[in-house]
């Protein structure tokens, strides 16, 4: 099996604005992917180019190992719930369906037929007179039944109420695991993707931040409490991501392959939203430095 | 796709044939009687050996029925494109719903192929129509007036009205996709449309076959054609003579000031003696002027006049040649869609 999403130095530039910059990511395939990132970070441009609707200025993807929208098989192997869930306002439920079964010749009418009376949606019902979860769900029906390979699914759950984020994400996990689909998921909160998520992507102004099995990610990463010191008296071995020091303490976030010795510390493991905070405000932080050198250097 | 293009539509395609269905009521239920009297008006008139009268009073009944039905046909390209075209993608792009249509299994030139034949094909069926009863409808008048050249008869006449359609058609659907707005592609859609019907028939049209001028010397022979003096700017201005030489149902695009040997334009009041029914403000008409007497009395003058215009026998070609300029618009227009939506991607 090919990867889901294979990035070579993928860049997409809308004027002189840069979406996205020298990303590089390889995803195996058979994950849950959670793409986690502050507004504007590039998501959106990633998962459109992802599933073909963007082209991209620069680098190379390849998506389940073909060019993305190249062909009719291509776009059948991939479901794309775009933000906001957009359906047609003036089609019934019904229409939707139909819509699904004209367009896509794997299309899995007994699931769509199910997941519909499942969730008590009333076919004859306009979809701009749904609510925004039923229409995230009917968007996800006409999706899954697509029988793709892969779900892109943007943001899916930015704009419901908890309880229907609940739902939409056990429906979404519910398939995901029936069908053994590949799933991207984007949000801009890490909760939403802990429970669903077994690899975890971070972009942060438009780069790639982290990238890895959740397991192994959280199996890596330690917070070290100590007395006031250096980044340099740390064991070499260690890579710093985060430093915060006060008069007395210092506090590190590092990531090892191996357990942090023992020493006169302190040594944890953090929490994924911890864990996720910390690259974005490293990636935050050294894009103010940055911008400060450059002021500096127009003095 | 057909279907979905077929179920976006259904709503349109019924409101037009509603409208063509009442359109077609009208035409037949005032046409039929129209062209009976007709018939009559020109059996009795031609016994009588005098149809002016007659036919004129005809032709004036039907004027403001006339005059609307033109409009009708006028307007529907203009319709089509702001209602069919425009929406056509543009509300897609607004409402985000492209993205629906993109990620089902048919590639989005698929998508764009069949919605642009689709209605595309619609919208000059529907303007056919119109087109088609209009020109039956206005047979009878058209012949009394002469002349199937006037703007607003060729506009709507035959097949041009097939063409305006599908540009107009295109013109709606290139605009939503660019401004990927509906309201603003239709305003647009709109002010482009008129601009061009009024460039066309003003500019391109006179030029699409070469025209006819002729030379006539004012004597008594031209002149018993003529039907008027047209005079710019007084008794000492220019003048010119209509109705010289030209068969009827030519499509006079302009004529030269009368002139004398030299090329040199003469003033009315030159000829002032020659013109003995006609008053001092230099304006000319039929009544009670004998322009064959005025040509034998300038006879000797030697002036001249010439007159630039196209022969009745153009108007199926230009007919022809208009309908594959749009046309070629039309496939210009829908070749650029095509390339925006591979190219530009979202």
């Amino acid at each position: 099996m090919s990867a889901i999403l294979h990035a070579q130095a993928l860049g997409k530039r809308y004027g002189r604005r840069q979406a996205l910059a020298e990303c590089t990511l390889e995803i195996p395939p058979g994950h849950v992917v959670g793409l986690v990132g502050p507004n504007g970070a590039g998501k959106t441009t990633l998962l459109k180019i992802a599933c073909g609707m963007l082209a991209p200025t620069s680098g190379r993807i390849e998506v389940l190992g073909e060019q993305p929208a190249a062909d009719p098989t291509q776009l059948a192997r991939i479901g794309y719930v775009a933000q906001d869930t957009p359906t047609y306002p003036n089609l019934s439920v019904a229409d939707h369906l139909k819509l699904g079964a004209k367009l896509n010749p794997r299309w899995d009418a007994e699931l769509a037929q199910a997941r519909i009376e499942q969730l008590e949606l009333d076919p004859k019902q306009k979809a701009g007179k749904l609510s925004g979860g039923q229409r995230a769900q009917l968007a996800l029906t006409v999706a899954v039944a697509k029988r793709p390979e892969l779900l892109i699914l943007d943001e899916p759950v930015a704009s419901l109420d908890p309880l229907a984020r609940r739902s939409f994400l056990r429906h979404l996990m519910e398939s995901v695991a029936e069908n053994g689909t590949s799933v991207i998921l984007s949000s801009h909160l890490v909760s939403d993707l802990e429970r669903v998520c077994d690899y975890l992507v971070v972009l942060v102004s438009s780069r790639l931040q982290l990238a890895g099995e959740t397991d192994d990610l959280l199996a890596q990463h330690y917070r070290i409490v100590c007395t006031r010191r250096k980044e340099s008296d740390l064991p070499s071995d260690l890579e710093v991501i985060w430093a915060e020091h006060t008069d007395r303490q210092s506090t590190f976030v590092v990531r090892g392959d191996a357990e942090p010795p023992t020493g006169d510390w302190v040594a944890d493991h953090l929490e994924l939203e911890d864990l996720v905070l910390t690259y974005m405000e490293r990636a935050a932080d050294s894009g103010r430095r940055a911008k400060t050198l450059k002021t500096e250097d127009a003095r | 796709m057909i279907w979905l293009t077929w179920r976006q539509f259904r709503a349109q395609a019924v409101a037009a044939v509603v409208i063509l269905a009442a359109a077609t009521a009208y035409f037949v239920a005032t046409g039929l009687g129209m062209h009976h009297s007709y018939a009559t008006d020109l059996a009795s008139c031609t016994a009588q050996n005098d149809c002016d009268t007659l036919l004129s009073q005809l032709r004036y009944k039907y004027d403001a029925m006339f005059n609307l039905a033109e409009l009708l046909v006028v307007a529907a390209p203009a319709l089509i494109g702001i209602f069919w075209g425009a929406p056509l993608i543009g509300r897609e792009l607004e409402t985000g719903t492209h993205q629906v249509a993109w990620n089902q299994s048919v590639t989005r030139t698929r998508w764009l192929a069949i919605k642009l034949a689709g209605v595309g094909l619609a919208s000059m069926a529907t303007a056919g129509v119109l087109s088609y009863l209009l020109t039956w409808w206005a047979g009878p008048l058209d012949q009394i007036d002469g002349s199937r050249f006037a703007a607003m008869t060729f506009s709507t006449r035959d097949i041009v009205p097939l063409a305006y359609a599908a540009f107009a058609f295109a013109l709606g659907t290139i605009a939503g996709l660019l401004l990927r707005r509906t309201i603003p592609a239709m305003a647009v859609t709109l002010a482009v449309f008129i601009g061009i019907q009024v460039l066309v028939p003003t500019m391109i049209r006179p030029n699409l076959l070469p025209s006819t001028t002729v030379t006539y010397t004012l004597d008594e022979s031209s002149l018993s054609q003529a039907n008027g003096i047209f005079g710019q700017g007084g008794s000492s201005g220019d003048f010119y003579m209509s109705g010289l030489g030209v068969s009827q149902g030519a499509w006079v695009l302009s004529s030269t000031p009368v002139e004398n040997s030299s090329d040199q334009p003469i003033p009315l009041n030159a000829i002032q003696s020659c013109l003995p029914a006609i008053g001092p403000n230099g304006k000319g008409g039929r009544g009670g002027t004998d322009f064959a007497q005025v040509g034998s009395c300038l006879a000797h003058d030697n002036l001249h006049e010439s007159v630039t215009y196209q022969p009745s026998s153009h108007y199926w070609p230009i007919q022809w040649f208009e309908s594959g300029l749009f046309l070629v618009l039309t496939a210009l227009l829908s070749g650029a869609c095509f390339w925006w939506i591979r190219r530009r991607q979202n």
